[in-house]
């Protein structure tokens, strides 16, 4: 139990240094603590609508967020959940607004074609990292940026609204019979869907064939391949599921509480889910728990200009800090300090360090893998 | 024709300055991704200092400073906290996206872009015809360039120096053992990176429109990094991988002046970042090959 409590402190501890860093420069810019604070926790839990909203951002954070922690899991550094969503979401306005069939076959077309397209969308990226090796970073990150230029294409051509005003873009917007959810209210179904993710996913990663693949994968791709195991493969299926969750989310947007693809402004819900996962060590629990809090906070800050002018760049500023501190290991550096400077490296040769945090070792992997 | 080349040399001054900068640290075995997030955080002091000082000199050196303090947090972070390069890098990314933003907001009340009462100077401005004229444009950094690129060269190929930061990333074991201190060669590695990221976002910001806007960076730093890759790490390859780079950026500025509109704008706008996803697998087939080729000597020469 003490070594639960201890990783539960260690993972802890970066987000609250982070948020304590956040505060100081709020401070020092001139906002009053007392007001950003009573705002935050106003908009989290006791405001108008705060937990409504604080439920409306978890759900995509946590889908997409699952999808992350099964792809860096595999070692897979898929990052490109952003993208994923973007063509998802257009894949289901698209059905949504020029396909005619009854309501539900309506959706379930949607949320299968958004699926289907998130994950193409990352397979591009997964079939050039897993059979010509480049590398998934760079594809997934400029994938991003030409899916964004897709969503200006189809805002501003084949799908615009053409009653939309101001500098973003925007599709049409759905039918609101056709919504699950509107502003504002609860969506049963959203939750239910969302739960049923959840479930999914960790008996994919916790009982099933692929999801010791996964983490063999993840841990030491040599002994897996070894093992007999195909590594192509297993990689590619994390792109796959990776992009479908994104894309699922694309559509439950479409349906829920977005109603519309617009440009431009849209909050970058791909790169907070990457700080889930990663705030929640890739576990399916944690990354509940994280994409809980930072749905949390998105809407803390979505509602803070209202009670305290706090432009709505601080969530970024809060998101990066958490993002800067979360794998830093601080109580090693601490440890380091106390014991005695050894003139040893403190790295043993490569394929003999030993396995520590899961996450660690996943993440720290990569830039031994450029050093060899 | 013309106006494609200045185009491309204008735009791929940024690129150049940053890819070459990256170079530094990937060779030193960082992952860099916090590039754009320097060249953000660059271009958004040197146009606040700008605005307030009205002086060129202070701006840029200003631009040096930040992005050098962010570099040195960088490493404070991957070096004695052991943290992971690729989400500290995003992260430092976010962080410098959400941190201009605020400060354009909190310091001088503008929301979205903030004005420069001064520019880079340009040396041979206002040439209208012949070869002058295809350079015209070009800031004093774009004429810098050459020479940055140049000594990086020299600085990576000839000396001890260059030479430890390459023994650092290829195999840290080894440098360690030859007495390199390794977590000094990658400090002085990314300070390297940030100068380069600093200059490249002071020309995106004050090289042409002599203005910040959010999101001015638009994945340059990322494709800058990208073209370090594409440049299989050399000084000069990167800067033509640059160009290049740069060429198909040039086609979306080039199409918008004169209103050419046979495909959707958005359609142009990702031609580089397509060209940049086809460089990076070319570039890693390449280098599959060559591992193979070099696999295959050795098996060879086995008695």
């Amino acid at each position: 139990m003490n070594q639960h409590l201890a990783r539960l402190v260690a993972r802890l501890a970066p987000v609250v240094i982070a948020f304590a860093l956040a505060f100081a420069l709020f401070v020092a810019t001139g906002f009053s603590v007392g007001s950003v604070a009573s705002g935050i926790v106003e908009g989290v839990l006791t405001g108008r609508g705060a937990t409504t909203n604080t439920i409306r951002w978890s759900i995509p954070l946590i889908l997409i967020g699952l999808g992350i922690a099964v792809s860096l899991r595999a070692g897979e550094f898929n990052i490109g959940a952003q993208g994923q969503f973007l063509v998802g979401s257009l894949a289901a306005i698209w059905v949504a607004l020029r396909w005619d069939l009854p309501k539900a076959w309506l959706i379930f077309f949607a949320i299968v074609l958004a699926v289907v397209a998130g994950a193409l969308w990352s397979a591009i990226a997964g079939v050039l990292k897993v059979y010509l090796g480049a590398d998934e970073v760079i594809t997934t990150l400029m994938l991003n940026f030409v899916a964004i230029q897709l969503v200006q294409w189809v805002a501003t051509g084949p799908l615009r609204d053409p009653f939309s005003s101001g500098d973003a873009a925007s599709t049409e917007r759905l039918d609101p019979s056709l919504r699950v959810q509107g502003s504002g209210e609860y969506s049963l179904e959203l939750i239910l869907l969302t739960i049923a993710v959840i479930v999914a996913v960790w008996s994919l990663l916790e009982r099933s064939r692929l999801g010791i693949a996964v983490q063999l994968i993840g841990a030491n791709p040599k002994a897996a391949a070894w093992q007999g195991l195909s590594i192509r493969g297993t990689r590619l299926y994390t792109y796959l599921i990776a992009g479908g969750l994104a894309g699922l989310t694309g559509a439950t947007e479409v349906f829920g509480p977005a109603g519309r693809v617009v440009t431009g402004s849209t909050p970058t819900l791909g790169f907070t889910a990457l700080v889930v996962a990663t705030v929640g060590s890739l576990a399916v629990v944690g990354t509940v728990t994280a994409g809980l809090f930072f749905g949390g906070l998105q809407a803390a800050i979505l509602y803070l200009p209202i009670v305290s002018d706090l432009p709505p760049s601080a969530l970024r500023i809060i998101e990066g800090l958490v993002a800067l501190l979360i794998t830093a290991q601080l109580a090693t550096a601490l440890r380091r300090r106390r014991s005695t400077a050894s003139p040893l490296p403190d790295e043993a040769p490569e394929g003999q360090q030993p396995i520590e945090d899961g996450v660690q070792h996943v993440l720290s992997r990569r830039t031994q893998d450029e050093a060899g | 024709m013309e106006e494609f080349i200045a185009s491309t040399l204008r735009s791929s001054v940024p690129l150049a300055l940053a890819g070459v900068g990256a170079l530094f640290a990937v060779r030193a075995g960082i992952f860099h991704l916090g590039i754009e997030g320097l060249m953000l955080a660059s271009a958004f002091t040197a146009v606040g200092v700008a605005h307030s000082t009205e002086s060129i000199i202070l701006a840029v050196l200003a631009a040096l400073v930040v992005s050098a303090v962010l570099s040195t947090i960088y490493w404070f972070l991957l070096d004695h906290l052991h943290a992971d390069a690729i989400i500290v890098g995003l992260g430092l990314t976010t962080l410098s996206v959400g941190g201009t933003a605020f400060f354009l907001d909190v310091i001088f009340g503008q929301r979205g872009r903030l004005d420069s009462p001064v520019g880079l100077p340009r040396p041979i401005r206002g040439a209208d015809d012949g070869a002058a004229s295809l350079v015209s444009e070009l800031s004093i950094l774009g004429w810098l360039t050459p020479l940055l690129v140049l000594a990086s060269f020299m600085l990576l190929r000839r000396t001890a120096f260059g030479l430890r930061i390459t023994a650092v990333g290829t195999y840290s074991y080894g440098a360690r053992a030859a007495g390199i201190r390794e977590s000094r060669v990658r400090l002085a590695a990314m300070l390297c990176t940030s100068v380069g990221s600093a200059l490249a976002g002071v020309e995106l910001a004050l090289g042409g429109l002599s203005t910040f806007s959010e999101g001015i960076t638009g994945g340059r730093g990322f494709i800058a990094l990208a073209a370090a890759l594409f440049g299989q790490l050399h000084p000069l390859a990167t800067a033509a991988a640059a160009v290049f780079f740069g060429a198909a950026n040039a086609i979306g500025v080039v199409t918008q002046v004169n209103s050419i509109d046979f495909v959707p704008r958005p359609f142009i706008l990702m031609i580089p970042f397509i060209i940049t996803i086809a460089a990076v697998t070319v570039s890693a087939i390449v280098r599959t090959q060559a591992q193979q080729r070099r696999m295959e000597r050795l098996d060879a020469h086995e008695p």
